[in-house]
């Protein structure tokens, strides 16, 4: 078998790597990754081949010589024909739809997490104690625990079902009208990486009360400070964390 | 006069109407295991003890199932039969659309979905004594959906009085939906046959098959009643023609009379068999008679399928967004048959349950858009499906206080300028303020105005009178057109320009459901534009560039040949 061409090498290694960020990394190995940072890794990909081929002046020109084939030879002369038509042609299509696309509305560029106030308050009163009250029962108290996760849970089941979900997915039945949708507290990105006190902030003051940074939130979060006392927080906040298995961040880490 | 008594006289026979099949119980022994999932995962709507009074009953509408009545909605099995281990096995596992009842296949393993089912059969003592299996609906004979077959039902939803309660095109608006109740005295509205995504027992033609021959047991859905029993299908529409006719001939009333004899026999038959005293002659004649119900029944079910789309609409997101089409002509006017050239765009609501009072249990599923613009003018048709029309605040012997319906599309004042500066608060705004426009049923071609810093916090607008309106009820939908200039001089009022995405959003009323103020269906914010007449450009840059790549290999094979020389 014949020896593949330097050139036809290095176009397979380009292909092969956009397919791979393209297809792979998105459905198999992770999320999509985003168009913009593709086309910057596809760049580096384009300068690692250009720099590997002109190090030395035999790759240059070895890499080059079926580029000048195809354009001068007279036994290239169906490829070239091919190639002078198809080309062109792509570059018609690509910037036709390019130019004809519709206009895509403003998308929502905002940052994953706000970061929570200095102080920790509910409506007025600051809280000096930012940890849950009733946390420590796990250990000293378990019978009184597991009373506060069932008034969570029956809190939870008046309030807060209707978006977040009987699987606390964030799919209840009114969570389609939302955009963005309401959070996922079964993601292993949500419990595990907030202190307590940050779920009590993000719960009773709701989207209103999402800093001035990062916006838009488009949060549709009620300000649940004013239906639901202290306590009834802090319980819900228990019962997220026991149905789901995660246990929060703790203080100071 | 000639009305047949036997019409009147609807007689409950589904028992007979399906086969007998073998059947196997597919639940496991009761366990512990089945016990603790059940507390875990469901009792906090239906009730440590199955009752249906978990802690967040209270809120729900439909309410969660109390299974010590035996009584369940969605079977494979004929009325008045307990529903399969399998029936209660596919609801856990699917959910009912429509309601709280979620899918829980992603949550709980199949195993657990089984311990499940034989944890809730404990709860009534009629899954025990039960010994026979119940009688599970036959789906043989199914008629393919046609055409035909859509136009058969149709015939058939009339003459069987479906529209009584679904309505006349089937948006669950019928005289009598309103009185409507379930077993245990809550409010139970007919189902809006457009919106197959919210039938509760799925929206396969055989679903609904089985929803007609079975009932929905406890709801004011009937167990199936043939109304011209004992006629076939050519008969009954021949019957169903000769009825409405104000004079007939000798032959036609001889005709007449002849199909309504058939008809009385069947009946007669029917009680025969009913006391056990059919011979075998009249036995046969029976089952004659059932088999065409059946077929009559599959026609209707046909019928029910067309009347929705496949699927739930995509919402109003990203490329979906409500998008005005251009047009150099007049804009049209409410009932221009322009407007069934555009898609609508599709806008779901959810109850507002933000601010007292609040909205646990909408009715109304979302609201549906089309919109044009020219040179100097938007105008927009808002459409939506309500059950009742409602003009009056009034007290309704069936529903209690009812209030007016109405609609408000809701604007920011002032543009974001980019993506990034935050919106008014979606719920009438906040700090920022919105700017509303207004529409209640009492009044059908006015739209007012309205600036909002609050939900409670509107106010009428000052300068009104840049709006014309009209809206229209029919068959259980309202349809309000609004037109409006681009540019006014108002400053409280938006402006509007061609490719710049605007934020709008909701609110509906539903006075039949007691919404009012602040109770109500809501909408987060979404986008519209003007979509901007497609530009010219697209028809001279491409050629010019795909010149230019020509070019540039014609140039590049001089280059190298020269260079080759």
């Amino acid at each position: 078998m014949r020896k593949p061409s330097l050139f036809t090498i290095c176009l397979v290694i380009f292909i092969a790597c956009w397919i791979f960020l393209r297809f792979i990394v998105g459905s198999v190995i992770s999320v999509p990754i985003p168009n913009s940072v593709i086309v910057m890794y596809m760049a580096l990909i384009l300068i690692a081949i250009l720099v590997h081929i002109s190090v030395e002046d035999s790759r240059l020109s070895e890499f080059l010589r079926p580029i000048i084939e195809t354009l001068v030879d007279e036994n290239k002369r169906v490829r070239r024909i091919v190639l002078v038509v198809l080309i062109p042609l792509f570059v018609l299509g690509y910037t036709y739809t390019n130019i004809a696309q519709k206009a895509s509305p403003p998308g929502d560029p905002r940052d994953a997490h706000p970061s929570p106030p200095l102080e920790l308050t509910y409506k007025d009163e600051v809280l000096e104690n930012t940890e849950n009250p009733y946390r420590h029962l796990k250990k000293d108290d378990p019978e009184e625990f597991k009373s506060h996760v069932e008034n969570g849970r029956k809190v939870y089941y008046d309030n807060c079902f209707y978006c977040h979900g009987d699987h606390l997915d964030g799919q209840g039945h009114f969570a389609n009208a939302l955009n963005p949708l309401p959070a996922n507290f079964q993601d292993p990105g949500i419990i595990p990486n907030f202190q307590e006190s940050f779920f009590f902030w993000r719960i009773s003051k709701g989207g209103p009360g999402l800093p001035k940074e990062g916006t838009p939130w488009n949060s549709a979060m009620p300000i649940w400070e004013d239906h639901l006392e202290k306590d009834e927080i802090w319980d819900v906040i228990l019962f997220l964390s026991e149905y789901t298995g995660y246990s929060y961040r703790e203080v100071g880490h | 006069m000639r009305k047949s008594i036997y019409v009147l006289s609807f007689i409950i026979f589904s028992i007979f109407s399906v086969n007998i099949m073998v059947y196997a119980q597919d639940a496991p022994e009761v366990s512990e295991k089945g016990k603790e999932v059940y507390e875990e995962s469901c009792a906090h709507c239906h009730g440590v003890e199955g009752r249906g009074d978990g802690s967040a009953a209270k809120n729900l509408l439909p309410q969660p199932r109390d299974f010590t009545g035996g009584i369940y909605k969605i079977r494979s099995t004929a009325g008045g039969e307990l529903p399969t281990d399998k029936d209660l096995f596919d609801i856990i596992s699917k959910g009912m659309p429509g309601s709280s009842m979620p899918e829980w296949e992603s949550a709980l393993s199949a195993d657990e979905r089984w311990e499940v089912v034989a944890y809730i059969k404990t709860f009534y003592e009629g899954f025990k004594e039960n010994e026979s299996p119940p009688i599970e609906i036959s789906l043989e004979g199914k008629i393919p959906y046609s055409e035909e077959s859509v136009e058969i039902g149709k015939f058939f939803y009339a003459q069987f009085a479906c529209f009584e309660c679904h309505g006349n095109v089937g948006r669950g608006d019928g005289t009598s939906a309103p009185t409507l109740q379930d077993e245990w005295g809550f409010k139970s509205w007919p189902a809006n046959l457009a919106q197959s995504w919210n039938f509760r027992g799925g929206s396969s033609t055989e679903d609904i098959y089985k929803r007609f021959i079975g009932g929905i047991a406890g709801s004011a859905m009937p167990m199936f009643e043939d109304a011209s029993f004992g006629l076939s299908v050519e008969e009954a529409q021949r019957y169903g023609q000769l009825e409405n006719k104000v004079e007939m001939t000798d032959a036609e009333d001889e005709e007449f009379n002849s199909l309504d004899e058939k008809m009385g026999n069947a009946y007669d038959i029917l009680d025969m068999m009913t006391e056990g005293l059919a011979d075998e002659e009249q036995k046969q004649l029976h089952a004659e008679a059932m088999k065409v119900f059946q077929e009559k029944s599959w026609h209707i079910a046909n019928y029910v399928k067309s009347l929705a789309p496949e699927k739930r609409p995509e919402p109003a997101i990203g490329k979906n967004a409500l998008r005005s089409q251009y047009t150099v002509d007049t804009l049209p006017t409410i009932d221009d048959a322009a407007w069934e050239t555009l898609e609508a765009s599709y806008f779901p609501l959810v109850g507002q349950i933000v601010v007292e009072p609040r909205q646990f249990n909408p009715t109304i599923d979302s609201v549906n858009v089309k919109s044009f613009y020219n040179d100097t003018e938007v105008a927009f048709l808002f459409i939506w499906d309500d059950r009742t029309n409602n003009t009056e605040e009034m007290e309704d012997e069936d529903l209690g206080k009812t209030f007016e319906d109405a609609i408000a599309i809701q604007f920011p004042v002032k543009i974001p300028e980019d993506p990034t500066a935050p919106k008014p608060y979606f719920l009438w705004g906040g700090k920022k303020a919105v700017y509303l426009w207004q529409w209640k049923a009492s009044a059908a071609d006015t739209v007012t105005e309205l600036t909002a810093k609050g939900i409670t916090k509107a106010e009428v607008q000052e300068v009104q009178g840049d709006l014309q309106a009209e809206g229209k009820y029919t068959d259980g939908q309202y349809r309000l057109w609004i037109k409006r200039a681009l540019k006014t001089d108002d400053k409280k009022d938006l402006q509007i320009e061609p490719g710049e995405f605007v934020p709008i959003a909701f609110s509906v009323w539903d006075g039949a459901n007691g919404d009012v103020d602040t109770k109500r269906v809501i909408s987060s914010w979404y986008s519209f534009v003007l979509e901007p007449v497609p530009s010219s450009k697209r028809f001279i840059y491409p050629p010019l560039v795909a010149l230019l790549s020509l070019g540039i290999l014609v140039g590049l094979r001089g280059f190298v040949q020269r260079r080759n020389t």
